[in-house]
């Protein structure tokens, strides 16, 4: 792969080709009294295209974290193309970073900043010392970007303010982003929840279309069940931080997977239930996403095991 | 490859800049240029402060020890200073409610109303409030209204617009549903905004006062009671042991009230002192704090409902203390309106004498001065001004990114630097100045050298605050792609905090042309030293004509702001 940095070049040869890319053993993250992965154990083999599903604060994002070192496990390990992301710090860890590209939910660009600039800043990795605007950027690192705007359909709004985009087009600009930095594993973290359903399926598409052309593997968590079906190799269902699915997407039907969210299901007409929670919440201003999300919704009403 | 290369860059449209922006881009650079210019003009050199260092050490053997003013006068004298300090601010606070209706775009009755507030607001925060006491103490009896009315009638001016920010900065939404429920404008007001603006309103009137404090002490030096008259006296009367001794009560005060202030703050809004500062963000911590609040607050009525259906706030801990804050609240105001001690009967008499006021202001002359003159003083004016910003704005960026959360690389570095800008913004700048000229006898080179460290305690706060404040995902994203943490400064963090620091660097510059010409006053050079000859000598078309060369000052520097707010958005 053209672009990776020597630590990891040797990392990503012949030896390691049978392993998997990703591994994580028994992980375990708790936030405060909140257990966001509970025992969680995931390996993802070179090429494959992950996707994560599940209810918001299930664990799907802490997971990508996880995989990126940008949260560390509080028991269990993750190793990523060979490295314990865990244990790394400094220089090491940044340089794995380096080979993970990450696509963010709120496309996480800096507004005032025009496009290529922001496009630019994935390549920070490959170059000593902070970088203002264009200044200082490689002309064959300015002509790498400009070609992945190109492929992404933006190269005429390179000079634009990020912030003047529309939310698929931004989108856009961040897996370019992610993918200036040579990526061998992308991770993206609901890229299409803030995205309207047209501008969802060119994203998505777009990704899948990168990913099987330069064999990255990928691992998306997605809300959409419809999309994660006819988008992923392979399904992870999550709930409460814990693996309930793990699954080939192909000959997977709706139902079998929407029992990742089964219990909202079943227990909607019960008194005291979720569903009055949810009324209740309404009721008083609370945004139902918010509700489902806090863990007294979580704790409190579903039996633990 | 190359043919590739060729045709990509062909399709890339050509970057575009407006003429406006390099208009401003122009400007800024000549801001800057000449800036150096006068830092360089004004010759600070430290083999001149180095030699100079034998008159200090001349000066301290003179002076000899330290000295106060006895306890009792001393605690009255502090009282004093304190309560019109209060006083003064609250009336100002009071003014600005209505006015920042006024003023703020989305609640202004018109257009009109709107220019005419924000032009009101300019007015008061352009003419220095020295120059309001001059005028009240020429028209009251001498007594601590002059004070009051000078330090009330000056902040109106920053109170009201950031009052008026705050406003609109609110989330509609309320607003819209009171609105669509049926409720009159002042309901709206009462329901949809206050609620909304209360924490950032309360910030605001705390930073206020505490600059009005710093400020109190060159009032003394027009005649305004309290410790900066006494100090004042015992400087002319070459006692300076005693004027240091007030020097040092004033600064412990001023330390003080700003621990208070970040008390109060504290209690009153449930978020720490950092992080949070003047600039118009006031607003978010609301959200945060508001935020917090719902979730703490509701799992308790959630069991409290079932068990009884009480229509009385319970009055548990938080509401006790909230109470308790409330009417200790009260009594200091009412204590600070007592130890005032307010001739009210002068509101009864003033009216007489304005005519006759008013006529010695006008018509403006340059008095015995030739306009030259008078026009090459306002320039040092300036020059100290923009050196002093200068070096405030290249200290502040170091120093305030550092006391900034998400860019200190330890939090022990980062309460270090602010626990280092609160201890300056403690220092009132004119004692600063006072005492730097005293000790080095030097004039424009210690007033700008005052006014440069006594920014950074501000800019560098202020900035610290917008650099906490910007969007945390950028930075994220840039870590998550394997970037230093200089890399994610300048690539993330810089650029979004680019417009708060443009912002506070002309709200700098501004503060320091007011604070450049009360240096004039205690001989830190420029149209200051006019302004004091010219108010003891009676000249008051003089006076007058100084006043409008700040106002203009002031108003083209409000203007460059505003422009360059709006081009670098």
């Amino acid at each position: 792969m053209p672009g990776l940095t020597e630590p990891f070049r040797s990392l990503t040869g012949s030896a390691l080709e049978v392993q998997p890319v990703i591994d994580v053993r028994g992980v375990t993250k708790t936030f405060g009294e909140t257990t966001a992965l509970n025992n969680v154990s995931l390996t993802v083999a070179r090429g494959e295209i992950v996707v994560l599903l599940g209810l918001s604060g299930s664990g799907k994002s802490t997971l990508l974290r996880h995989l990126d070192g940008l949260d560390r496990p509080d028991s269990g390990t993750v190793t990523v193309l060979g490295a314990a992301v865990s244990r790394l710090t400094g220089r090491p860890l940044r340089a794995l970073r380096g080979q993970v590209g990450f696509v963010f939910q709120q496309f996480e660009l800096v507004g005032s900043l025009t496009v290529l600039e922001n496009v630019l800043t994935g390549a920070l990795f490959q170059v000593r010392g902070p970088r203002l605007g264009l200044w200082g950027y490689r002309r064959a690192l300015k002509l790498a970007a400009l070609g992945l705007l190109d492929r992404v359909g933006l190269l005429t709004q390179a000079y634009q303010r990020a912030d003047t985009l529309s939310g698929g087009q931004q989108q856009r600009v961040g897996i370019s982003r992610a993918l200036m930095q040579n990526p061998c594993i992308l991770l993206a973290d609901e890229p299409v929840a803030s995205l309207d359903p047209e501008s969802s399926d060119q994203v998505m598409a777009l990704i899948r279309e990168i990913a099987l052309d330069q064999g990255l593997t990928v691992v998306c968590s997605l809300h959409q069940v419809d999309l994660a079906l006819s988008w992923g190799d392979r399904i992870v269902g999550l709930r409460h931080g814990e693996v309930v699915l793990d699954t080939p997407a192909a000959g997977l039907s709706k139902a079998e997977v929407m029992e990742i969210y089964g219990r909202v299901a079943t227990t909607t007409a019960e008194p005291g239930t979720i569903a009055n929670e949810l009324k209740t919440s309404a009721a008083v201003g609370v945004p139902v996403e918010e509700t489902a999300r806090s863990d007294l919704v979580d704790a409190t009403w579903e039996p633990r095991r | 490859m190359t043919g590739t290369t060729v045709d990509l860059l062909d399709r890339v449209p050509r970057r575009r800049l407006s003429p406006e922006k390099i208009a401003a881009g122009l400007t800024l650079l000549a801001l800057v240029l000449t800036s150096v210019v006068s830092l360089v003009g004004i010759d600070i050199s430290i083999p001149q402060m180095i030699a100079s260092w034998s008159n200090a050490q001349n000066f301290f053997e003179r002076v000899g020890l330290i000295s106060f003013p006895e306890p009792g006068e001393l605690l009255h004298l502090t009282g004093l200073t304190v309560g019109l300090v209060l006083c003064g601010t609250l009336f100002a606070a009071c003014i600005s409610v209505p006015l920042a209706f006024l003023a703020a775009a989305n609640t202004t009755p018109g257009r009109g109303w709107m220019v005419g507030g924000r032009f009101i607001g300019v007015l008061c925060r352009a003419v220095p409030d020295v120059v309001l006491a001059m005028v009240f103490v020429l028209m009251f009896s001498l007594g601590s209204l002059p004070g009051i009315l000078a330090i009330g009638i000056h902040s109106i001016g920053m109170i009201s617009k950031m009052f008026a920010d705050a406003i609109e900065q609110i989330d509609e939404g309320p607003r819209l549903a009171i609105r669509a429920a049926g409720g009159s404008k002042l309901q709206e007001f009462a329901a949809g905004v206050l609620p909304q603006v209360l924490p950032s309103w309360v910030a605001t009137v705390l930073h206020r006062n505490d600059i009005n404090l710093r400020g109190s002490v060159i009032l003394g030096y027009v005649g305004v009671v309290g410790l900066g008259l006494e100090m004042s006296y015992a400087f002319k009367s070459l006692n300076y042991s005693l004027g240091l001794g007030i020097a040092l009560v004033i600064f412990a005060l001023c330390v003080i009230m700003e621990i208070v202030s970040s008390a109060v703050r504290t209690m009153m809004l449930g978020t720490g002192p950092t992080g949070r500062g003047l600039d118009d963000r006031p607003l978010r911590r609301l959200s945060i704090t508001g935020r917090r609040r719902t979730l703490a607050t509701r799992a308790a009525p959630r069991q409290a409902d079932a068990r009884s259906r009480d229509l009385r706030r319970p009055w548990n801990a938080a509401r006790r203390r909230t109470t308790a804050w409330g009417w200790a609240a009260a009594l200091v105001v009412v204590g600070s309106v007592i130890i005032s001690d307010i001739h009210w009967g002068d509101f009864a008499t003033v009216w007489a004498y304005l005519p006759e006021t008013a006529a010695k202001f006008w018509p403006p002359s340059f008095g015995s001065y030739d306009a030259p003159t008078m026009f090459s003083a306002m320039g040092e004016t300036i020059a100290i001004a923009l050196a002093a910003t200068i070096l405030t704005i290249i200290a502040s960026i170091v120093i305030g990114s550092l006391a900034a959360r998400n860019v200190a690389p330890n939090p022990r570095v980062r309460s270090g630097m602010r626990l280092f800008l609160v201890t300056i913004r403690g220092i009132p700048e004119i004692i600063l100045a006072i005492v730097l000229i005293v000790v080095t006898g030097l004039g424009t080179q210690a007033g700008t050298i005052a006014l440069a460290i006594g920014g950074v305690g501000l800019l560098g706060k202020l900035l610290a605050d917008s650099l906490e404040e910007v969007k945390p995902g950028p930075e994220q994203a840039l870590t998550a792609a394997g970037a230093t943490r200089l890399q994610v400064y300048a690539g993330a963090t810089a650029p979004q905090g680019m417009k708060a620091l443009i912002g506070h660097s002309f709200y700098m510059l501004d503060t320091n042309i007011r604070a450049a010409t009360i240096l004039g006053l205690v001989g830190g050079g420029g149209v200051g030293y006019f302004l004091l000859n010219a108010g003891q000598g009676s000249r008051y078309d003089l006076v007058a004509t100084i006043v409008l060369m700040i106002l203009a000052a002031v108003l083209v520097i409000e203007g460059l702001a505003v422009w360059m707010r709006r081009v670098f958005r």
